[in-house]
């Protein structure tokens, strides 16, 4: 019989939601080790990490203090930064263990039941979505890719990029293009022969040299755009390429993806593990391809499949 | 089948940061930990999974890079 080690001795049983030890489940594997967990702090420091069987499967769990995961306790702690990294990368660092010595499915952050039975219960109802997503990514790793767009056009004279707070390109498009048209260098007049505007017709004039800047900005920047997109494209076919399955996950905001640039492509890819040589060759030549010269591509892994264990029927 | 040992050593490869021992990157593990994962019925937190806890933690998160809260992704994303 499977018995769970690691288990904290007396405090492990038939609590109910009465007590006010919580039952955090990090993941859910299949013949986890139980050495992996040894010394992990989890999110409750002190308390072991260990498996709990139900069915075929292991949940890896551990008892935190109810009250510290309670709903508005826990709003306030993953509003601060310093706890939300410290959260998250605990997390992580348990879900990671397990992975490297069995098929591991993460559960998201702070999946939490009133005990052991409650958790046991509600998870064995799922057990065989669990050994279908299981079966999935079995021997399966995931790559994360990002596509920035380059800030700085490699051949242009715009120099909207630099001047430009970068921050607000994407939300205030409109208005930062309007303000930085009326910064660029003016390259669109040369046609605005409105020589014999005079005296009188210089409100008209510089009123039109004005507009054709407006035009001539926003005409580079949807060229930009359009190339930015079609590299982020070529990036993603590429990967597909060496993948068996992909996800496009939320581009990030500017105001997170700071100096690297307005964020095109966000994907993760679930790959056969020990492809990296192939993940980093299809790296390599997007890199190299000529429809990619205005993009930064930005490659983490090997992960986890986080990205690839939902919704497997 | 275990997945390899090195699933835990996730780093970037390259880019600017290349070879500096600085873990993996917090964006990209929120994007993994707070929108993935198999979701199941908690006791304890059902009320604020999923979007709101998303939104929440990302708001801290940009809040520490430029003391601005703002929706942490362009709108539009599902979620």
């Amino acid at each position: 019989m499977t018995q769970t080690v690691g288990e904290p001795g007396p405090r492990t049983g038939s609590r109910t939601g009465a007590a006010c030890t919580a039952t955090y489940v990090f993941a859910v594997c299949r013949g986890g080790d139980p050495a992996t967990l040894t010394g992990l702090p989890g999110q409750a420091a002190g308390n072991p990490v260990r498996l709990l069987p139900f069915g075929s499967l292991e949940a890896v769990v551990q008892d935190v203090s109810a009250a510290e995961f309670g709903e508005e306790t826990l709003r306030e702690r993953l509003t601060d930064r310093a706890e939300l990294e410290r959260c998250a990368r605990a997390h992580h660092a348990v879900i990671a263990a397990v992975a490297g010595s069995a098929p591991t499915l993460p559960l998201p952050l702070a999946t939490l039941y009133l005990g052991d039975e409650r958790a046991r219960a509600a998870l064995r109802e799922d057990e065989r979505r669990f050994l279908a997503v299981l079966q999935r990514i079995a021997g399966r790793v995931e790559w994360g890719v990002k596509v920035y767009a380059r800030r700085e056009a490699p051949e242009g004279p715009d120099r909207s990029a630099t001047v430009a707070p970068t921050r607000t390109l994407t939300r205030t498009a409109t208005r930062t293009a309007t303000r930085t048209a009326a910064r660029t260098p003016v390259r669109t007049t040369a046609g605005s022969a409105a020589a014999g505007a005079g005296a009188v017709d210089s409100g008209a004039h510089s009123g039109r040299a004005y507009l054709e800047r407006v035009r001539g900005a926003r005409q580079e920047r949807e060229r930009r755009q359009q190339a930015g997109l079609v590299a982020a494209e070529t990036v993603d076919r590429a990967l597909r390429g060496v993948a068996v399955a992909s996800r496009r996950l939320r581009t990030h905001d500017t105001t997170l993806t700071g100096e690297r640039g307005v964020q095109l492509l966000n994907a993760a890819y679930l790959v056969a593990d020990g492809h990296e040589r192939e993940v980093a060759a299809a790296v390599a030549e997007v890199r190299a391809d000529p429809a990619c010269q205005g993009v930064e591509v930005e490659v983490t892994g090997p992960w986890v499949p986080y990205s690839f264990v939902d919704g497997g029927e | 089948m275990p997945v390899g040992a090195h699933v835990g050593e996730v780093v970037p490869w390259e880019g600017p940061e290349s070879g500096a021992p600085i873990g993996v990157p917090l964006v990209d593990l929120l994007d993994r930990v707070l929108a993935t994962g198999v979701v199941v019925s908690g006791d304890l937190v059902l009320a604020i999974a999923e979007v709101p806890l998303v939104r929440l933690s990302l708001n801290a998160l940009l809040s520490s890079v430029n003391e601005r809260v703002a929706a942490p992704w362009g709108d539009g994303g599902p979620l």
